[in-house]
């Protein structure tokens, strides 16, 4: 009797504590959100350059290490998923990267180039969508099939106008951060949740503002190399009745979330302390390899988790170096290989569903 | 399933197979013709007793396309204006959103009969799918062959012309290569003969 009181008294102060937190939590997301729409409005090229240059490569390796501690030890029933996500990442990712070469090698015609890219896009969805048929296998209980007509429909809009379709995929990448942070703190804080999505509500209305202050000022002079491609970037080719003032900001805006998310939200937010045990976070001792399981477990990788990271590390100071020789051609060359971080996203964000 | 696998594979199948036979044929040369920049645009005819000589009107933006044309730079198009010219891009995204309203068809259908009921996220769904089904279908009217042709609007000219009434209708401004024999500007109009009996010839 006394062991259950102490138990009850015991989650009392457990939920109370996490109450307090997550107060605490909502406000370090309305000050960060705050925060990052105001540098982005004020100072859009400038501010893109820093964050790009300080925050581009430690958020790829701190995605990297993310993934590998998601990834089973043993595929098992989920064999045939990881054979389709890894294939497809490998093709899309080579295909994309080669895009460039293909354009600057062969004298395509605008109309057989924008073709190319549109069958890239259907490759990419086509892969989006097996990815979600064979999920949709193991999760019996729940009905996917709504899937097939939205990516159906998303592959005509993409033949009508796939440069568009390219640009909201850079746009709606950044947002992906944001649901991946959703199914962490489900995990590791549900008490935190329901707060969490309350503050969703914050980036949506915070890019209204910007697109209704921003949207009468005047465009950027992008009259260097490296600041026409940063406004190329946010599609100011694609859109040029809009300032390019407002496409690079919100841009900036959603990528400073992204990076947010990955570099300090997801690592600092490990597992809630039950009682008064003193269990540290595995997500911030991003220094100890046994904080991953594929390297801890006994049937596990070490090495290959060691070597993965240690070359994560490589480059990301290749990347640096490589920004502070020239940096429009090592954002260009960053961009275009970063195509593959946003694909690794898809699976296993499906496996957190 | 199995079936909605079986149909998709077959579309899959039908396109790819589009694609092969056009891959079979060799790349043709870009001719003279096909160098010739177009910019399209609006043009309305006004016939105007007062006026003393022949007027060409022409809208900044339209000029800022001309002129970057003859440059060759890509022309300032708005966003309704940037959606595909092209047949076969049109003909794919019809047949997808055909696919994809099918698909949601069954799906709505499926999910009314289980008994279960659609919840508040897949009406949402829904209504996404209705909204982008209306917007594909608009855009494909509009730069598909849907409709009529543009020699449509046309139609009346000859006797809006005698009659002193304006004429409005679409307008695709060609700039052609230089003539060494030298010549001005052409207007082609798409004007039908009529007989005595008002008939087309």
């Amino acid at each position: 009797m006394q062991e259950a009181v102490q138990f009850k008294l015991g989650s009392w102060l457990v939920n109370e504590r996490a109450q307090s937190n997550a107060w605490m939590f909502a406000a370090v997301l309305v000050l960060c959100t705050l925060g990052c729409a105001l540098f982005a409005s004020w100072l859009p090229l400038q501010v893109s350059i820093v964050t790009v240059f300080l925050f581009a490569g430690p958020h790829n390796w701190f995605e990297l290490r993310y993934f590998l501690m998601r990834m089973p030890v043993r595929f098992g029933r989920s064999r045939n998923f990881f054979l389709t996500a890894f294939a497809g990442l490998g093709t899309l990712t080579i295909t994309y990267a080669s895009l460039p070469l293909l354009y600057r090698a062969a004298l395509w015609s605008e109309e057989g180039w924008l073709t190319i890219i549109a069958i890239w896009n259907t490759l990419l969805l086509s892969w989006l969508g097996l990815l979600v048929w064979q999920r949709s296998k193991q999760k019996t209980k729940s009905n996917w099939f709504w899937v097939l007509p939205v990516a159906l429909a998303l592959g005509a809009f993409n033949w009508l106008t796939p440069e568009f379709f390219s640009l909201i995929l850079i746009y709606v990448h950044p947002l992906v951060a944001m649901a991946f942070l959703d199914r962490h703190l489900r995990r590791n804080r549900p008490t935190w949740l329901r707060t969490y999505r309350s503050c969703l509500v914050l980036p949506l209305f915070v890019l209204a503002l910007m697109i209704w202050r921003l949207s009468q000022t005047t465009s950027l002079a992008d009259d260097n190399g490296l600041f026409w491609r940063i406004t190329q970037h946010s599609g100011a080719e694609l859109l040029p009745f809009v300032s390019s003032h407002l496409l690079v900001s919100v841009h900036l805006y959603l990528e400073m979330l992204h990076y947010g998310v990955w570099l300090l939200a997801l690592p600092l937010l490990g597992p809630l302390v039950m009682g008064n045990g003193t269990r540290s976070n595995p997500y911030a001792r991003v220094w100890d390899l046994k904080t991953v399981p594929l390297a801890r477990h006994p049937l596990g990788f070490p090495k290959a988790v060691a070597i993965a990271l240690g070359v994560g590390v490589v480059l990301v100071l290749m990347l640096w170096l490589g920004f502070s020789v020239n940096y429009a051609t090592t954002r260009d060359i960053y961009f275009t290989i970063a195509m593959a971080h946003v694909m690794a996203e898809a699976p296993f964000l499906l496996r957190m569903i | 399933m199995k079936t909605v696998l079986a149909m998709t594979c077959l579309a899959v199948f039908v396109l790819a197979t589009a694609f092969a036979v056009r891959a079979d044929i060799a790349r043709p040369k870009p001719s003279e013709e096909q160098r010739i920049k177009t910019v399209y645009a609006q043009l309305e005819i006004v016939p105007d007793s007062k006026a003393l000589s022949a007027t060409l009107q022409i809208h900044r933006s339209d000029l800022k396309d001309l002129l970057a044309s003859v440059e060759g730079a890509p022309t300032n198009t708005s966003f309704a204006s940037s959606i595909t010219h092209s047949g076969t891009r049109t003909i794919i995204a019809g047949m997808l959103l055909f696919l994809s309203l099918s698909f949601a068809g069954v799906w709505l259908a499926r999910a009314s009969r289980s008994g279960s009921g659609l919840s508040r996220s897949h009406k949402a769904i829904a209504v996404v799918l209705v909204a982008i089904a209306t917007i594909g279908t608009a855009a494909i009217i509009t730069r598909g062959n849907a409709g009529p042709p543009p020699s449509y609007a046309w139609r009346n000219l000859p006797t809006n012309l005698t009659s002193g009434r304006s004429t409005r209708g679409s307008i695709t401004i060609s700039l052609l290569p230089d003539d060494p024999n030298g010549g001005g500007a052409k207007l082609i109009m798409p004007v039908t003969k009529k007989n005595e009996r008002g008939e087309e010839e």
